[in-house]
């Protein structure tokens, strides 16, 4: 491996992608303009839950407007699940008979302009009956009173069950807590919402479709299942994308839609989503409630956890990744990297008439850190010990990596403890401690709180086969050549949306071809040019997109290794390719990578017999050595001041300690832990979509879905480990998500320390200051203001 | 529809424009400058901030008729301006964007922050970005970077 000026795998090497964007030149699906285009609005429901008793298209304009009953042969969107008992819910691309949620869609509304399209909508009358909405995912499982999905028995999509004998653990154990625990609904709100270009191509007889999306072959895939057409017969073309975290991992009924209309129309279609349908109408995640139990003895040692978990998933099982992956996902990563005897676990996916919730950054992992980490500074609580020694007793040791934990994840490699005691020592626990004695001049209670996070990541074909949901992750595949003029171009198929894979997969191709990063490009988000994925979630694509850039530029070397052998009457093994020369070891004899090229191309009769035909192009896949994951981990420690008079939190000092292998770009690493920080802050404190009991949402503007800016996101300082992924190409581990994963539990853990001597305990996310006022009134510790 | 006059990058344009038309979608639609993305059209996430006579505004709350006879300058009309371009290098150096979008606005705000408080530390720096919002980055890098700007003024 060799390096041009530090450019290759460890370089905090500035990003390609930043020209464009600092321009104003970024191509996002709103910019994309076609000759003739047409712009689309959609009628939305106003009623969580109805039948519709009628449609009535405004007079004269008919041929505008479009309901489920013109989009004839259009298929339903169904995400099926093979986990036994899952109740698939067939989700019409326009409402079918009934409505399900706030701003499900009735119908399509066509004209030269956005405005003129919204006039049009406007003038749609659509009669519905309104039905007693299901809004409390804990009422689910009841047998009686509204279905969401008639023939159901329940409002269940799946019930899990994880079974163990707790009989003697619960007869014996020193410490039993039990505790409530819910997360808030929410939204992830990228800066750009989602968008959708449709045109037809008539020369090629194919769709040609241009969406906001993070998986732009999955999207190929549902389209085709939806509309009949052969998915060779579809290009989805993903461009710039402005922020993802989730929101864009998914088959829109939108996309669908806009699909049949531009073949329909014969014309260029666009629909732009505005941040009123996102709120209001797009995808929602997070919402969680666990009733768990930890038994422990008087030290704290974990004995079992048990637990009852309800996700709401909404109304509809969203394509590709199905409304019980969350759930489900619950009764598997509930204990983490905690060494315990024993764990049982119930989960339900509830349906509900709300918008269907997809996977949030971190997945279920941020409401199980919530639970499992806000649970473990209880049982310290009663066990009379600092919380980051009750982890340091129960946390997985290093020397018993690779660790099988008790629902049987393969954890590939770390050290937790270390994390926590350099957390420890980062924050200064001791200092604060001692602070903590003495009354704050200002009145506010200080608190420390600490959160630990494992983040299976790039988990590939052996984990998610047995979910049976539409998309199962293989080899992951990468297309590179050598171009004539000695640029290497990278293809993929995941998607890059602010992760800076245009640079760190070039300083992949670096470490092993000694290319310099600017004569490399990496091609993304086009089904038309890059190979198979399933695309960009689970915080795979620096394990896996750069594992296949990696084996294929190995064989890309190979290849220039022999033709340069011989053109220079060398042995291959001689050869050493840097700073984009193939060079003979020990003599001053040597190639351009550019004039390898140009043999290949150009003077092909220069070439060896033995040749590999392919040349200097090869797609070859990857997999890590096995494919359960890597998992990368962190202790979260923050210190806050909460003001017990004004229910605010303020948050003083901010530590990860975090481990995510070998780092291709430690500074775009940081990057990604910084965003996801911001992420999780917002969850713990602001961030809440919530609902009135008719099922409407209460936060349709970014004026009341809290979204926090500069102030409210204090400096965060991280320090690496970085134990290297026995598993993976450079020994990397999937970090994209873990920022977003441990601030919620963190800083209710620091809430509930600055607040336990009033005896008040948060337990519900975000801590608002309406909660927090609340929980201090219930405990009768607020002095009476005046 | 109204027909206005208006400078938009240095190049004085008159266009006919329906009333309820914002200042964003005019210069995205009708004059093709998509430099200035859109993120929520209520005027709370800044990403859509342009520059109006000389200083910041939201323009999916600014009516292009209520902007007849004004200068606007877009994120394509700062290419000569030495403060942009010092705060783009800055921006690349401290990692101060990652998808991009709200990027155009933050540097249009960044450029404000620069060039009216000279002396801003931290601590200013993040209340003068409060309304604009980032989803990305946590604001650890812009913070930097125009510091880093601000700084390098200082010289």
């Amino acid at each position: 491996m060799s390096n041009v000026a530090g450019k290759g795998v460890g370089a905090r090497l500035r990003r390609k992608e930043d020209a464009r964007f600092l321009h104003g030149q970024g191509e996002y699906v709103p910019n994309i303009a076609m000759v003739g285009m047409q712009n689309v609005a959609f009628v939305r429901s106003s009623v969580a839950h109805g039948r519709i008793k009628s449609i009535t298209k405004p007079a004269g304009l008919e041929d505008l407007v479009f309901t489920i009953d013109d989009l004839i042969g259009v298929k339903p969107i169904v995400a099926n699940s093979a986990l036994p008992g899952f109740k698939a819910s067939s989700q019409p691309v326009l409402a079918q008979g009934k409505v399900r949620f706030v701003g499900e869609m009735i119908a399509m509304c066509v004209a030269t302009t956005r405005a003129e399209a919204e006039d049009i909508a406007a003038l749609v009358e659509v009669d519905i009956e309104p039905l007693p909405a299901v809004t409390q995912m804990l009422m689910a499982r009841n047998t009686e009173g509204p279905r969401v999905h008639e023939h159901w028995s329940d409002n269940v999509f799946l019930e899990t069950k994880t079974e163990a004998d707790l009989t003697d653990i619960k007869a014996t154990a020193a410490i039993k807590v039990r505790r409530r625990i819910h997360t808030a609904r929410q939204c992830m709100a990228p800066m750009e919402g989602r968008g959708v270009v449709a045109t037809f191509e008539r020369r090629l007889d194919q769709l040609l479709m241009y969406s906001s999306a993070q998986m732009p072959h999955i999207n190929r895939a549902g389209l085709s299942e939806c509309l009949g057409i052969d998915q060779g017969r579809i290009r989805v073309v993903s461009p710039d994308v402005g922020g993802g975290f989730g929101y864009k991992a998914l088959l829109l009924a939108e996309e669908v839609c806009l699909a049949w209309l531009a073949m329909r129309l014969q014309k260029p279609v666009r629909w732009i989503e505005d941040r009123y349908e996102q709120l209001s109408a797009g995808a929602n995640c997070r919402e969680h409630d666990y009733d768990i139990t930890g038994y422990a003895d008087t030290n704290g040692r974990l004995l079992a956890v048990d637990c009852d978990a309800t996700v709401d998933s909404g109304a509809y099982s969203l394509y590709p990744f199905s409304a019980c992956l969350e759930a489900a996902q619950v009764g598997s990563i509930l204990p983490g990297p905690y060494v315990m005897e024993k764990f049982r676990c119930v989960t339900a996916s509830a349906c509900t008439n709300k918008p269907p919730i997809l996977p949030y950054r971190g997945v279920a992992r941020t409401g199980v850190c919530f639970a499992i980490e806000l649970l473990i500074d209880a049982i310290a609580r009663e066990a009379k010990r600092e919380p980051y020694e009750v982890r340091l007793t129960n946390l997985v040791p290093p020397e018993k990596m690779p660790f099988w934990n008790v629902t049987k994840k393969y954890f590939d490699s770390g050290d937790y403890p270390e994390a926590v005691r350099r957390a420890v020592t980062a924050i200064d626990l001791s200092k604060w401690r001692a602070r903590q004695q003495q009354d704050e001049p200002d009145g506010r209670r200080i608190g420390v709180g600490f959160s630990v996070y494992c983040e299976q990541a790039a988990h590939g074909t052996s984990v998610y086969y047995g979910w049976g949901i539409p998309m199962v992750p293989g080899h992951e595949q990468c297309n590179a050549r050598l171009s004539p003029d000695g640029v290497l171009e990278v293809r993929i198929g995941a998607h890059s949306h602010g992760q800076g894979l245009e640079t760190t997969l070039a300083q992949v191709a670096n470490s092993i071809l000694g290319i310099d990063t600017e004569n490399v490009r990496v091609i993304h988000g086009d089904t038309a040019v890059t190979p198979y994925s399933t695309g960009t979630w689970g915080s795979r694509c620096m394990v896996m997109s750069g594992g296949a850039v990696g084996v294929t530029c190995k064989e890309i070397e190979k290849r220039v290794r022999n033709i340069a052998a011989k053109l220079m009457e060398v042995a291959a093994v001689d050869l050493v390719l840097a700073d984009g020369e193939v060079r003979v070891a020990g003599t001053d004899k040597k190639m351009t990578l550019k004039e390898v090229a140009h043999v290949w191309y150009r003077q092909p009769q220069l070439l060896p017999p033995d040749v590999d035909t392919g040349g200097l192009e090869a797609t070859l896949g990857y997999k890590p050595l096995q494919d359960t994951g890597t998992f990368s981990y962190a202790c979260h420690a923050v210190v806050v001041a909460v003001d017990t008079e004004l229910g605010a939190v303020e948050i003083l000092d901010y530590v990860i300690v975090e481990d995510g292998g070998t780092l291709i770009n430690p500074m775009v690493v940081d990057g990604q832990i910084f965003g996801g920080t911001a992420q999780g802050i917002g969850t713990a404190l602001y961030e809440e979509m919530p609902f009135d009991l008719q099922g409407q949402p209460l936060a349709s503007t970014l004026a009341d879905y809290m979204l926090p800016g500069a102030t409210e996101v204090p400096p965060v300082r991280v320090l690496h480990m970085e134990t290297p992924s026995p598993l993976t190409f450079f020994g990397q581990k999937g970090i994209g998500e873990g920022g977003a994963i441990a601030p919620p539990a963190a800083i209710a853990n620091a809430v509930n320390d600055a607040l336990a001597p009033l005896g008040v305990e948060m337990l519900e996310s975000p801590i608002t200051s309406r909660r927090l006022l609340a929980a201090l009134a219930k405990a009768g510790t607020v002095a009476a203001r005046a | 529809m109204k027909t206005i006059s208006i400078t938009v990058n240095g190049k004085p344009a008159q266009a006919s424009v329906e009333p309820r038309t914002n200042l964003a979608d005019f210069v995205r639609e009708h004059l093709h400058l998509t430099g200035t993305n859109i993120g929520c059209e209520h005027g709370v996430c800044g990403a859509c901030t342009i520059e109006v006579d000389g200083g910041p505004a939201r323009s999916c709350i600014a009516y292009a008729v209520a902007c007849d006879g004004a200068t606007v300058r877009t994120i394509e009309g700062f290419a000569a301006d030495a403060t942009m371009h010092a705060l783009r290098e800055a921006f690349s150096a401290e990692h101060a964007l990652q998808c991009g979008y709200c990027t155009p606005g933050m540097l249009i705000t960044a450029r404000d922050i620069v060039l009216r408080l000279p002396d801003a530390d931290d601590g200013r720096v993040r209340e003068e970005l409060a309304g604009n919002l980032c989803r990305c980055t946590g604001y650890v890098g812009i913070v930097r970077a125009i510091r880093r700007v601000l700084e390098q003024n200082k010289l």
